[in-house]
């Protein structure tokens, strides 16, 4: 199935499309808060802040130690369940925490050396994720991968909805397969009422127990079949909670950047940075501003990775989504606030049909190919503008 | 300016040939025999693939400007391409005798190695900066993921291929040849051409370069070089497996590179001996507990924090500030060594830690320590040259037209 010389897209089921669908566009909506993180800073400074998906990461060891501190953490009250104030308190936790670390890391990393050449900040940046990476890995991976605990999201019930009924037909024969499925348990269950053993039952118990067998497995048989040809959707309740808060913090930041003074200090710092600080903005403190905002928002995205999706935890956890979300953001058009939200719904559907096509080992491969894809025939991306970088 | 003549230079490249091999038999009895450790011969030849690795590196990041960090993926191209070639079509040739399918195997790796450098070389052609680092980086997870799935090149499991008693003679020859073609060329005007497109594209092209040719000809040069390495790799450990390339092997070359000073071949030489020796050494680190690397941290940030603050503020005599540099590293050790002193008597810092997980963390801390106190690496464009020793020794400056000549 996963070498490249079989048939492609021999193990599509084509009913599970749209909750494939459904997932990428949930998936797609964390990314795009990861996303909106690389392109305000590249926006601002031009640096592909490599560290951000490690800001990420420590953003739900933030979510991970706040649920702890709930007492949800191991060998906590086993009859504990969690409420809307939980989730709450465990978003201002990470957002806490991974804005604290954006902070320091502009201050310390990317500050001293901002005018030195631009591959120096990239290789600082390049330094810091390892660094935070492996040094994250002595002093946070003591017990192995974490996970936080599911009883902190209180609505883990699925909403169904079924988009297409199954085939009247098929459903019809499982029906009467399923009564002649209970006639046969019902006569058999008498037969061997009278038996004397249980165990070594009479030639005509065994020839009952044999059809009642018989039947049952063309009855699942049947009814596997009916529900294929049937549509469903099920999404979590969290999921779609998840949704309005990332639909809430959208809406600040749009807010924000449009309509307060920072975020015209902001905008204008992207537009020419030079000019911008001779119109007396203050640069350092925009580019402070800038990092703390795009950090935050990579906390509140890894709060909901790690609890509404269940990824398990450790230092490494912050690569992946960190790289998806920098592909999301090159795909919009880096620098390009709608473009990243947009290139990252693209990119959590792209991987999900990825995985749902058969190819889930190329799962993270897709990120890569769609970067090179887009830096060869569209460099701007999809609503950046069409400029080739020049030197 | 002497006068070229073609009998000298004929001569002087037959002493250098001879020479070079005459070191690398030496290098052969010195390492390769079997009276040494096997750890150590192993530790030889490995530190040579990884001159090797970091030369070619430099000669498309420092030397060409094209910042490329998936250099492990050549690399594994050319060890996945000896250990697939000598486990099957070439299997009699590569149990019997070694140093021929070496030399045999390194030309193949370096032609498929190489074949991968023109096309991720093309990519270069539209791309700068950090947008040609992160497609390099991805090319170079593409191959790993692609290998990983492959049955034929024995997914997660890696090839078996023949493994040689020694390989260091194979190795030290592919070191010089590597270093001798980098510092050839930038003695000829085909490198002055490089060097160009690294200071000013625009510029260079306006003057004439062809910027694809140098573009792709760096990659080429450089991803064969790998290629090769990678070959030896193969058959020194016998066995490639897609852990070995992974995206932490691209960030070690990619280090000894920038470490050395991008686009120094005696920075960069050094800088990876140095760099591959230290990590290896702290395999058999002992266990620590866990306030020690938060002294060492505090260590750091203390004395990185007033070097950076002497560098920019300070602008006295050399004496003074050479004073105040060695102060502030003192400072910083003796920080260290108090707070991890102090440290680990807290009850809760005392967890005890395996020593190997420093080796990453070590590399990462050289990288950002490196940027923010001399960007340029250790050599910056400097390289060895002998006048240069002379004047260490007192002798009077060579003015630099004799040395040129």
């Amino acid at each position: 199935m996963s070498t490249l010389c079989a048939l492609p897209l021999a193990s599509v089921d084509f009913t599970t499309l749209p909750q494939q669908l459904v997932n990428g566009f949930l998936l797609g909506a964390i990314y795009a808060l990861v996303a909106l993180g690389y392109t305000m800073v590249y926006g601002v400074l031009k640096l592909i802040n490599f560290a951000h998906g490690e800001v990420f990461m420590l953003g739900s060891y933030g979510a991970l130690f706040t649920s702890w501190m709930l007492g949800f953490g191991p060998g906590g009250n086993e009859a504990l369940t969690g409420s809307w104030l939980t989730l709450v308190i465990m978003l201002f936790g990470s957002m806490l925490v991974s804005g604290t670390a954006g902070f320091l890391i502009e201050r310390f990393a990317y500050r001293p050396i901002r005018n030195h050449p631009r591959i120096a900040s990239l290789i600082t940046a390049i330094g810091l994720s390892l660094l935070l990476q492996y040094g994250g890995q002595i002093f946070l991976l003591q017990g192995g991968k974490q996970a936080i605990n599911s009883k902190v999201n209180p609505f883990a019930d699925d909403l169904t909805f079924n988009l297409v009924k199954p085939d009247p037909k098929l459903a019809a024969e499982a029906a009467t397969y399923q009564k002649r499925v209970d006639d046969a348990q019902v006569a058999k269950d008498k037969q061997f009422e009278h038996e004397s053993d249980r165990f070594n039952p009479s030639a005509f118990g065994v020839s009952l127990e044999k059809t009642l067998n018989e039947l049952k497995e063309s009855q699942s048989d049947i009814s596997n079949k009916a529900n294929r040809t049937a549509v469903t959707l099920k999404i979590p309740k969290g999921k779609l909670i998840m949704l309005t808060a990332i639909l809430g913090l959208m809406f600040s930041l749009w807010y924000l950047v449009m309509k307060t003074r920072m975020g015209r200090a902001m905008r204008a710092v992207s537009v020419d940075f030079n000019a911008a600080s001779l119109m007396g903005i203050n640069l350092n403190t925009v580019i402070t501003f800038t990092f703390i905002l795009g950090s935050t928002l990579a906390g509140a995205g890894a709060m909901m990775y790690s609890t509404f999706q269940a990824a398990p935890i450790d230092s490494f956890s912050g690569a992946a989504p960190g790289v998806k979300a920098f592909v999301a953001a090159v795909l919009g058009g880096i620098g390009n606030i709608p473009g990243a939200v947009l290139g990252a719904l693209v990119m959590g559907i792209a991987e999900n049909l990825v995985t749902w096509s058969g190819y889930s080992s190329y799962r993270d491969a897709i990120a890569f190919v769609i970067l090179i894809g887009v830096l060869m025939f569209r460099p701007g991306g999809i609503l950046g503008s069409n400029k080739v970088e020049k030197v | 300016m002497k006068t070229f003549s073609v009998a000298e230079w004929t001569r002087s490249r037959f002493i250098s040939v001879v020479v070079a091999l005459f070191f690398c038999f030496i290098c052969q009895l010195a390492f390769g025999g079997d009276g040494l450790k096997i750890y150590l011969r192993l530790l030889f030849s490995l530190v040579g693939i990884y001159v090797t690795l970091a030369v070619s590196l430099n000669l498309i990041n420092g030397i060409t400007g094209q910042f490329s960090i998936g250099h492990a993926a050549f690399y594994q191209i050319g060890a996945y391409t000896a250990a697939l070639l000598g486990s099957t079509y070439f299997k009699p040739m590569a149990d019997n005798s070694s140093l021929l399918w070496l030399l045999i195997a390194m030309g193949f790796s370096a032609i498929t190695a190489g074949v991968a450098g023109f096309i991720v070389g093309l990519p270069s052609l539209r791309l700068r900066g950090d947008y040609l680092a992160v497609v390099t980086l991805g090319i170079g997870e593409i191959v790993n993921i692609i290998v990983k799935n492959q049955k034929s090149l024995g997914e997660a499991y890696g090839l078996s291929t023949a493994k040689y008693e020694s390989t260091v003679f194979a190795v030290v020859l592919l070191a010089i040849i590597c270093i001798a073609v980098s510092r050839n060329l930038l003695k000829t005007s085909h490198g002055l051409a490089f060097l160009a497109v690294r200071e000013d594209e625009i510029a260079s092209s306006a003057m004439g370069v062809n910027l694809t040719k140098i573009k792709v000809t760096a990659f080429v040069l450089g991803s064969a070089f790998a290629g090769a390495a990678g070959a030896l790799y193969a058959h020194t450990k016998g066995f490639v497996g897609p852990a070995d390339f992974s995206m932490d092997t691209s960030f070690l070359i990619l280090t000894m590179v920038v470490l050395g000073g991008t686009g120094s071949i005696t920075g960069t030489t050094c800088a990876a001996i140095v760099l591959f020796i230290i990590p290896e050494k702290m395999r058999d680190m002992h266990d620590l507990m866990l306030g020690v690397p938060i002294g060492v941290a505090i260590g750091i940030i203390g004395g990185v924090g007033m070097l950076k603050r002497i560098q920019d503020t300070f602008h006295g005599e050399g004496n003074v500030r050479l004073g105040m540099n060695v102060g502030a590293i003192a400072g910083g050790i003796l920080t260290a060594y108090i707070a991890s002193k102090l440290l680990c008597q807290i009850h809760g810092l005392q967890t005890m830690i395996n020593g190997q997980l420093f080796r990453m963390p070590v590399l990462a801390i050289t990288l950002v320590v490196l940027m923010l106190l001399r960007p340029q690496g250790i050599f910056g464009h400097h390289e060895f040259s002998w006048s240069w020793v002379q004047k260490l020794f007192g002798k009077r400056p060579v003015p630099e037209s004799e040395v040129a000549s």
